[in-house]
């Protein structure tokens, strides 16, 4: 069983890079979080990267496959997807969207972001 | 010699008539009150003289001693007063200087509580154990998110996130 002070610990730490607004933090967490073997730690780095709103935090957890929206674990590619939904300012996760839609070239990655492409729209 | 009891003298004041004689005026008299004062009564010369006399053994003590009693106690009250405003101005003052000496000993206590070899040796053991852990155990002491989101040292913050999501992953196992 991890210590809650290790897991406190990570959870201030991915939480303060992510409003950091240093462009390096993006790679910290793409490098360090998103690759990690747990899953709350995808889940927290991903939506880190969600709530950054910049165009290359959002590519990390849109166009990436087995990261954010891709990711192999349903509970956090839905933690994405809901972060995703509860942005104020869509504009840049839909062109991000849109873009993966037309121009990626794993067809699974594709599905996933006109899935929530469309949830975005409704939303 | 006169009864200054106060009964003798309250009876006097207020029942003065069995003490007044009643006189004609008359145009010969040479008191100048007669004609306008007590409507002709004029009072005898020894209303305030008991007409008998007592015993000068049998000190009444409910005469003048009493009232000088009275008098003296009426005037003690207000030192007695004083004296216990006094007192209790003093114990309050020794209440105050207690209190602050006692804060003054606990203060010093606490300065100077553990002797001076033990302070070294736990000083001394407090910068052995900080040498002898890992970077990672010093940063553990608690992460705060407001000094994460500070740092400007990015390797720093890396290698922080790196350590620690490591720990979690090294206990998940």
């Amino acid at each position: 069983m991890v210590d809650k002070r290790i897991v406190k610990d990570v959870t201030n730490i991915i939480e303060g890079l992510g409003i950091n607004e240093n462009p390096e933090t993006i790679s910290i967490l793409e490098d360090v979080g998103t690759n990690s073997k747990i899953d709350a730690i995808r889940e927290m780095t991903a939506r880190a990267l969600v709530k950054k709103n910049m165009h290359d935090s959002l590519k990390v957890v849109i166009t990436n496959k087995g990261k954010g929206i891709n990711d192999m674990s349903t509970v956090v590619a839905m933690s994405t997807i809901n972060e995703l939904l509860s942005l104020s300012d869509k504009s840049e996760a839909m062109k991000i969207l849109e873009d993966t839609v037309n121009e990626h070239s794993d067809e699974e990655v594709r599905d996933n972001a006109r899935s929530v492409k469309a949830l975005m729209a409704l939303s | 010699m006169a009864n200054l009891s106060i009964p003798s003298i309250r009876e006097r004041l207020f029942n003065t008539s069995k003490h007044e004689q009643s006189t004609q005026r008359n145009s010969n008299s040479t008191n100048p009150f007669a004609a306008s004062s007590f409507k002709g009564n004029v009072l005898t010369a020894d209303v305030f003289e008991s007409s008998s006399k007592k015993n000068d053994s049998n000190i009444n003590f409910t005469g003048k001693l009493k009232a000088s009693a009275l008098v003296g106690s009426i005037s003690g009250i207000g030192e007695r007063f004083h004296n216990m405003i006094e007192s209790a101005k003093a114990f309050g003052n020794r209440m105050k200087d207690s209190i602050v000496n006692g804060w003054n000993k606990l203060n010093e206590v606490e300065i100077s509580f553990a002797p001076a070899k033990e302070k070294a040796i736990s000083m001394f053991n407090s910068v052995k154990e900080t040498l002898g852990t890992s970077v990672t155990d010093l940063i553990s002491s608690g992460v705060s998110v407001k000094s994460v989101s500070k740092m400007e040292d990015m390797a720093a913050a890396r290698q922080l996130a790196t350590d620690k999501i490591a720990l979690w992953e090294a206990a998940e196992i």
